[in-house]
C-alpha cells in the first residue's frame, strides 16, 4: 500500500466552500467527471449532521492499451459517503473506486475544516489516499494472456472471413483466366502447326535442290 | 453558486437530478448551514431523482458494485470501512 499526502488552503470561508463542494462538478479541469449523483441523503437535527452516499461517475481513465483490464468499459464509478458537521465546521468525505477494485483501489479521505489560524476566511483541506494494487503480476500476465488469445481468435476468424471473399471474388477471374489461357494455348499450337508446315514445306524444296530426297 | 449543473450517470434522470439539486443546494446555505433546519427538506424531489437512479442502477450493472461497497463501508459507519473501524 502506498499513502498519497497533501495539504491546502482555500482563501474561502469553510461555509462557503463546503456549499460550493455540491457544484464542484462540472467545472473545467475535471472533465472525467460525467456524472455526480446523490444515492442517499441523512439529515441529524439532534447532531447536526448531514451524512450523504453519491455515485461519481468517470470517463475511463486509464490509457487505452490497458482497457483490456476492464473488459472494454468505457466508465468507471466511485463511490463516496461524506458527513458534514455543522457545529464542529467539518466535512468529510471517504471515497472509494467500484470499478476495477479487484486489482487496484484508492480509498480516499478528505477533511475540510476552518483553518485554525484564520478561521473565518480560511479553509483547509487535507487528503490522504491510499493506493493498494491486488493484481500480482502473474495475474496482469494471465489477464494480457487471455485478452491476447481472445483478440488473436477474433482476428483469425475475421482473417479466415477476409480471405474466403478474397477467394471468391479471384475463383471468378482465375476460371476466366484458364480459359483464356486455352485459348491462347489454342491459338499457340495453331501458329505452330502453320509455321511447322511451311517449314516442312521449305525444307522439302531444299533437299530437293541438294539432292539430300531419296 | 456556479450557472452549470452537474448530470446524472442516467442521462433520463438529470432533470429530475437538478430540480433536486437546485432545492438542496438553497436549504443547505439557507437552512442547514444556518442552523434554521429540523428536517431534510426536498424529499420529495429526491423521491422522485432516486426513483429514477434506481431502474439505471440495475440496468447498467452498478447495483451489484454499489452493494459490495456498501458492505465494506457502511453508509452508518460515515463511510469508514468495517474493517478500519475495527481496528481502531
Amino acid at each position: 500500500m502506498k499513502v498519497f499526502n497533501s495539504t491546502q488552503f482555500y482563501n474561502y470561508s469553510w461555509d462557503y466552500v463546503s456549499a460550493a463542494n455540491w457544484c464542484k462538478y462540472p467545472n473545467e479541469l475535471s472533465t472525467h467527471v460525467v456524472g455526480v449523483d446523490v444515492l442517499r441523503r441523512e439529515f441529524d437535527p439532534n447532531k447536526g449532521t448531514l451524512t450523504t452516499e453519491r455515485l461519481i461517475t468517470c470517463k475511463q481513465p486509464i490509457p487505452r492499451w490497458l482497457m483490456f483490464l476492464v473488459g472494454g468499459q468505457d466508465k468507471s464509478y466511485v463511490r463516496e459517503v461524506s458527513v458534514i458537521d455543522r457545529n464542529q465546521r467539518t466535512l468529510t468525505m471517504r471515497s472509494c473506486n467500484l470499478t476495477m477494485c479487484k486489482l487496484l483501489r484508492v480509498y480516499e479521505t478528505v477533511v475540510y475544516r476552518p483553518d485554525p489560524v484564520s478561521p473565518v476566511t480560511r479553509t483547509r483541506f487535507d487528503q490522504v489516499a491510499e493506493i493498494t494494487a491486488f493484481a500480482s503480476l502473474r495475474q496482469l500476465c494471465d489477464k494480457l494472456e487471455d485478452w491476447s488469445v481472445e483478440r488473436f481468435g477474433q482476428n483469425a476468424r475475421k482473417g479466415k472471413l477476409g480471405f474466403d471473399s478474397v477467394l471468391k471474388n479471384l475463383e471468378e477471374q482465375w476460371h476466366g483466366l484458364a480459359d483464356k489461357t486455352q485459348t491462347l494455348l489454342d491459338e499457340v499450337n495453331e501458329k505452330t502447326n502453320d509455321v511447322m508446315s511451311g517449314v516442312n514445306e521449305k525444307t522439302g524444296d531444299l533437299a530437293k535442290i541438294f539432292g539430300y530426297r531419296n | 453558486m456556479g450557472n452549470l449543473m452537474s448530470t446524472s450517470f442516467a442521462p433520463e434522470c438529470t432533470d429530475l437530478k437538478q430540480k433536486y439539486d437546485a432545492c438542496f443546494n438553497y436549504w443547505y446555505t439557507e437552512k442547514f448551514l444556518k442552523g434554521k433546519s429540523v428536517y431534510n427538506e426536498c424529499e420529495d424531489l429526491w423521491a422522485d431523482y432516486k426513483e429514477c437512479i434506481d431502474i439505471h442502477l440495475q440496468k447498467q450493472g452498478i447495483k451489484p458494485m454499489l452493494d459490495e461497497a456498501r458492505k465494506e463501508a457502511p453508509f452508518e459507519n460515515g463511510g469508514i470501512p468495517v474493517d478500519k473501524s475495527n481496528e481502531k
